[in-house]
C-alpha cells in the first residue's frame, strides 16, 4: 500500500537510510502512526521500528528489556567502539550520568549564554551585509559546535569542520566507511583528552571524564573515557543544527509566526518545544531485546533489534492534538525529541538555550527573511536527520 | 489537589518546571526537586499543575484531585 505512495513498502520492508524515507519523511511518519504500530526492516540482519508514543515510551523506560548495550544503529558496523553512556545500560550508564549531569543542568548551562550570543552575532556578522546566506553552512552547522567546544570540552574551533565531517560520515555515510570515520573522531578526541589527563585542570567536565568512573569494582578503561567525550561531541555538534534550521525555514515561510516571535520573544520557549517536536534531529535510536516480549501485537524475541521512533511518536494524535500542524502557541507541548527513559538527551537544556539565543538574535538582526527565490532546503536522514542547505535572502537595512 | 513525581520515572526533561514554574521546581541537574513526596498544590494553581503534568514525556507526574 505504501509502495505506490513512497516507492517502497515502508511497513514491511523499511530502510531508515533509504533516500525515499528522507524525501517523504513526515508522510511516512504519519502513515506509521496511523496504520503501522510496528514496522519491519529486512536490511542486513533485519530490525523492527516501534512507532507510537505510548509504545515508544514504555520501551524507552524499560531498559532491562530494551537494552542499549549493543548500540543504537541497526546493523552496527564492526569495529566501532561503543559510545558511552548512550550505548550502555545501568548501572554503568548511571555511574557516568551521575558525574556528567551536573555540567549539563539548566543552571550550569545558563553560564554559557553570553558566549553563545557572541558567537551567534559573529556568525551573523559574516553575512549580514550580503543580504543572503546559506543558513545551514553559514550558521546552523557552526553554532552548536562552537557552543559545545568553547564552553564544555575546549577543543579548538578550527578543528570543528574535520570532526563534523567525520561524525557526519559515521552516521550518514556508506555503511562500509562508517567505522573508519568514527575512528578518526575517536583518535582526535582521545589525544585531546590525554593532554588533560597528563595536565589536570580545574575540575571541569574534561577532568571528570579523564578521571573515569567505577566499572565492576575497578576504574573504567581509558578507551571508555575517550568514548564518553566522543559521544558527547557527536550529540553536541551533530543534532541541534536541524531544529535550528527547521525553525528558521518555518519562520521564513510563515511570516505571521515570524512577526509574532520577533515582537514577543517570551513566546520562544514554547515555540522551541514545538520546533523540536516537528524537526527532530534524532529520528530513531535502537535497542536490543533481552527477553521475548510483545509490543502492539508484534512478538519480539531475545536478540531482536528494534528502533524507537522518536520522530513518529511526537506526531501521535494520542499524545498531541492535530499533530501534523506546527502551532507555536500549542499548550504544554509533549514530544519525544530528547528521547524517553534513562537515556534522555544529556544536552537537552543546552540545546534549548542555544535555540532561544539563536532565534532571539536572528529575529533581532534580520527580522525579515525568506527562502531565496527558486531555492529550497535539502535534507539528509538516517537514525539522525539534518538539513544540508537553506538558502535565505533578507533585507540589509534592518537592524544591524 | 496534590501531586507526586515518581523519582524512578523523572529523568530531568524539565518540562514541568518550564511549563508550570509556579507549581514545580528543578534541582541543579534539572530534575524535579520534590523527591517523590506528596505535595499539595496551592489553591488557584490547579490548572497549571495539570498542564505541567500533561507535558511530562515520561508520564512521571500523578495528580490527585480533591
Amino acid at each position: 500500500m505504501t509502495e505506490q505512495q513512497f516507492g517502497r513498502d515502508m511497513f514491511a520492508d523499511f530502510d531508515i537510510d533509504d533516500p525515499r524515507f528522507n524525501e517523504h519523511f513526515t508522510d511516512v511518519l504519519d502513515a506509521f502512526v496511523s496504520k503501522c504500530p510496528v514496522a519491519r526492516s529486512n536490511v542486513g540482519a533485519g530490525y523492527y521500528v516501534i512507532n507510537r508514543y505510548e509504545d515508544v515510551r514504555r520501551a524507552g523506560q524499560d531498559w532491562q528489556t530494551f537494552s542499549s548495550a549493543k548500540g543504537f544503529q541497526p546493523n552496527r558496523p564492526d569495529g566501532v567502539p561503543y559510545l558511552y553512556p548512550e550505548e550502555s545500560d545501568p548501572p554503568y550508564h548511571d555511574e557516568w550520568r551521575r558525574v556528567l549531569n551536573p555540567f549539563f543542568g539548566p543552571r550550569a548551562v545558563a553560564e554559557f549564554e553570553d558566549q553563545i550570543r557572541a558567537d551567534a552575532n559573529e556568525l551573523i556578522d559574516g553575512f549580514i551585509d550580503k543580504g543572503s546566506c546559506d543558513f545551514v553552512a553559514d550558521f546552523a552547522a557552526e553554532l552548536p559546535g562552537r557552543a559545545f567546544f568553547k564552553n564544555l570540552v575546549h577543543v579548538p574551533v578550527e578543528d570543528l569542520p574535520m570532526l563534523l565531517q567525520a561524525m557526519d560520515n559515521g552516521i550518514y555515510g556508506p555503511v562500509e566507511e562508517r567505522a573508519e570515520s568514527f575512528a578518526k573522531a575517536f583518535g582526535y578526541l582521545g589525544e585531546h583528552l590525554a593532554k588533560r589527563r597528563d595536565n589536570p585542570g580545574p575540575g571541569d567536565l574534561l577532568d571528570v571524564i579523564a578521571a573515569g568512573v567505577d566499572k565492576d569494582g575497578e576504574i573504567c578503561p581509558w578507551e571508555d573515557r575517550v568514548s564518553i567525550i566522543t559521544d558527547l561531541t557527536l550529540g553536541g555538534i551533530a543534532t541541534t543544527t536541524y531544529v535550528m534550521s527547521g525553525a528558521i525555514h518555518h519562520l521564513a515561510t510563515h511570516p505571521a509566526d515570524r512577526k509574532a516571535l520577533a515582537a514577543d520573544p517570551s513566546l520562544l520557549p514554547n515555540a522551541i518545544e514545538e520546533f523540536a517536536r516537528v524537526f527532530p534531529p534524532v529520528v530513531a535510536l535502537g535497542r536490543s531485546v533481552t527477553r521475548d516480549v510483545e509490543v502492539a501485537g508484534t512478538q519480539f524475541k531475545e536478540g531482536d533489534f528494534v528502533l524507537l521512533n522518536y520522530a513518529s511518536a511526537s506526531r501521535d494524535p494520542d499524545a498531541v492534538e492535530n499533530p501534523t500542524e506546527l502551532d507555536i502557541r500549542r499548550e504544554g507541548v509533549v514530544h519525544t525529541a530528547f528521547g524517553v527513559g534513562v537515556h534522555r538527551c544529556i544536552g537537552s537544556h543546552l540545546a534549548r538555550l542555544e535555540l532561544r539565543v539563536v532565534l532571539e538574535e536572528v529575529l533581532r538582526r534580520m527580522p525579515e527573511f525568506e527562502v531565496a527565490p527558486g531555492q529550497e532546503p535539502k535534507y539528509e536522514t538516517g537514525v539522525l536527520r539534518t538539513m544540508t542547505t537553506l538558502p535565505l535572502v533578507f533585507s540589509t537595512d534592518a537592524a544591524k | 489537589m496534590k501531586y507526586r513525581v515518581d523519582p524512578q520515572l523523572c529523568v530531568g526533561h524539565g518540562r514541568c518546571w518550564t511549563v508550570a514554574n509556579t507549581v514545580y521546581d528543578a534541582d541543579d541537574e534539572g530534575f524535579n526537586n520534590s523527591k517523590g513526596e506528596l505535595i499539595t498544590v496551592e489553591a488557584g494553581l490547579e490548572d497549571t499543575a495539570r498542564r505541567g503534568a500533561r507535558s511530562c514525556p515520561e508520564g512521571a507526574i500523578e495528580i490527585f484531585e480533591g
